[in-house]
């Protein structure tokens, strides 16, 4: 009951801010306005045709995510500070409220606002998609097969490939949320600020340190050791992008629901994690 | 019975750099008795916050011991038991009165009925009855501190903690809430009362402490701390012979029109003085007037910082 009463106030705290409500207005209206992209870009002559839908999709998951991302970034930063320096943790923790509960709660309460955000933006572009869909049509034989075109076939309205694409984006974003409470709980908004761009940079850029500190790789062994444990310790945020796999049939993942499944898992493990921290080092902190 | 508040020995020392480490509190020991109303008095900055917080479990002692209601500072079960109003409280502004008492509500696991009767009951007590359905942001600062004052009674408090509970308010607002503290008191409650309006502190307190840079300079009733101070003997149709021949026992001698003013510092000086005006004026009044709290205070800080 605490945990879900500070969790409320939180949202309602958090879907006022005018910054938030800037970031989610402006990327509502940018993906509205993709829908008139095959008129205005050259690249993609074939008005109505399945290209403009691909480049409506991609467009309006890639503005999902910076939406997300600026979201997640700039409420989670201020979730522990701005309740010290507005001096309302104080009659809180005043009261027999635990620590740890104090912890959930917030996150859970940003949680909650990144999912409306992120809901709100979905519904629209999954709208946009649908609209631009209609009436649009695609070879039946695609040139990448190397077949000929044997003629053409409506689009289909409903792509569920959209929706595992912003439950994607979600997952990815209640991760950084995650850190930057972490942060939160020992850094200035600011600090945090640049931190949590920092960790989100090197997650997303997982598949490099990989790479870097792999067998195969000619690198010094300490310095494989160091991208070996930036690599375990970073979370993960390729995991979480598959704009490409859900656009290109050809590379489209076998089973989303499994997939989607065992990246839940990642994003809840990684949560836990960082909220586990955060309690840890919260128990201890002056407020 | 055992004391609402103990502290022994509390040292606070915040971190930083070790040549600006200067304790915020230093070594202080105090007790409070259950059903007393404590003021605890100092300049800004004399650690005043800094032990309210470390009372209430939201900051660490550096060493020594912090008890309330006979359980180390902090614990849970406590909390229950106690509140606190911060200075100059600010809740979520975007909630109506009611709201934010239905919040602090749910911070003590009250069921629905149970927060609605208590929301009603709370708003009415502290005169926002009316106001209960406004937000916040519509709020004066008197009526946000009423609201303060409500958050801190939910729980039927048996020791409350409050810090400058009425800094800021209009004279209304500024009595109404004064009178509060003074009935809790009478309620039996233990009243923690951190304030630097001094007349309220010298009306509704039992003890004051008085804290200056981290230290306790005094402690005591106000009865033991404030010293029975001058007397004022007015006459009417003194001459100026008389004024010459109480000069000597005087500390000051006034004249205002007919009315001539003596005053005088001790209980011998007062029966000399009455002596000498016998047969040679009419007396008005004779008034003792005992030192008030701020002076005491101001001569203490004075002499302090000398």
């Amino acid at each position: 009951m605490i945990i879900w009463s500070i969790a409320k106030t939180t949202v309602g705290d958090a879907l006022r801010k005018k910054v938030l409500q800037i970031f989610l207005v402006v990327a509502i209206g940018l993906i509205i306005i993709s829908l008139s992209f095959s008129q205005t870009l050259s690249f993609s002559s074939r008005a109505g045709s399945s290209t403009d839908i691909m480049l409506v999709k991609s467009f309006g998951l890639g503005l999902m995510a910076v939406a997300a991302w600026l979201i997640s970034l700039v409420m989670g930063v201020s979730l522990i500070p701005q309740e010290i320096e507005r001096r309302t943790i104080y009659t809180i923790l005043a009261k027999p409220v635990k620590r740890y509960e104090f912890i959930v709660g917030k996150y859970l309460g940003a949680v909650l606002t990144l999912a409306i955000n992120v809901a709100i933006m979905g519904v629209v572009f999954i709208a946009v998609c649908v609209f631009k869909a209609m009436g649009a049509e695609q070879p039946i034989a695609p040139e990448e097969t190397g077949l000929p075109i044997v003629g053409m076939q409506q689009v289909g309205l409903f792509d569920w490939n959209m929706v595992w694409g912003v439950i994607m984006i979600f997952l990815q974003f209640t991760v950084l949320t995650s850190v930057v409470l972490l942060f939160s709980v020992f850094l200035t908004p600011t600090v945090n600020f640049f931190m949590g761009l920092g960790v989100y940079i090197i997650g997303v850029m997982a598949p490099l340190t990989e790479t870097l500190s792999s067998k195969e790789s000619q690198l010094h062994p300490v310095l494989k050791a160091f991208y070996r444990v930036i690599h375990t310790v970073v979370p993960n945020f390729d995991k979480f992008n598959v704009t490409n796999t859900l656009l290109h049939p050809e590379t489209h993942i076998e089973s989303m629901a499994k997939y989607t499944g065992i990246v839940t898992l990642y994003a809840l493990f990684y949560s836990l994690l960082m909220m586990l921290l955060a309690i840890i080092i919260f128990r201890k902190k002056e407020v | 019975m055992a004391d609402a508040i103990a502290v022994r020995n509390l040292t606070k020392v915040y971190g930083g750099a070790l040549k600006d480490r200067v304790p915020a509190v230093d070594n202080i020991s105090f007790t409070v008795a259950q059903g007393e109303v404590f003021g605890f008095i100092g300049p800004n900055g004399a650690g005043k916050t800094t032990t309210i917080k470390i009372l209430l479990g939201l900051l660490f002692p550096t060493s020594g011991e912090a008890e309330v209601l006979g359980k180390p500072a902090g614990d849970i079960e406590t909390k229950r038991r106690i509140s606190y109003l911060p200075e100059s409280p600010y809740f979520y502004e975007h909630m109506t009165g009611a709201e934010v008492i239905d919040f602090y509500c749910r911070l003590f696991r009250m069921g629905a009925a149970e927060r609605k009767a208590k929301t009603q009951e709370l708003l009415e007590r502290v005169g926002l009855a009316e106001d209960g359905h406004r937000t916040l942001r519509q709020y004066s600062k008197g009526m946000l501190q009423r609201i303060g004052i409500a958050q801190a009674l939910i729980n039927d408090p048996d020791l409350l903690f409050l810090d400058e509970p009425t800094s800021g308010l209009d004279p209304i607002a500024h009595k109404d809430i004064t009178e509060l503290i003074a009935s809790l008191g009478r309620q039996g409650k233990t009243v923690f009362l951190s304030s630097h309006q001094l007349g309220d502190v010298e009306t509704v307190c039992d003890r004051v402490a008085i804290i200056n840079r981290g230290k306790i300079v005094k402690i005591g009733t106000l009865d033991d701390l404030l010293r029975a101070g001058r007397t004022v003997i007015t006459f009417a149709k003194a001459g100026s012979e008389l004024v010459e021949q109480v000069k000597p026992y005087a500390e000051r001698v006034s004249a205002d029109g007919e009315l001539v003013r003596v005053y005088v510092e001790s209980e011998e000086n007062v029966h000399s003085v009455l002596d000498a005006a016998r047969g040679k004026a009419t007396l008005v009044s004779v008034l003792p007037q005992r030192q008030t709290l701020e002076d005491l205070f101001v001569e203490i800080v004075r002499e302090v910082r000398k």
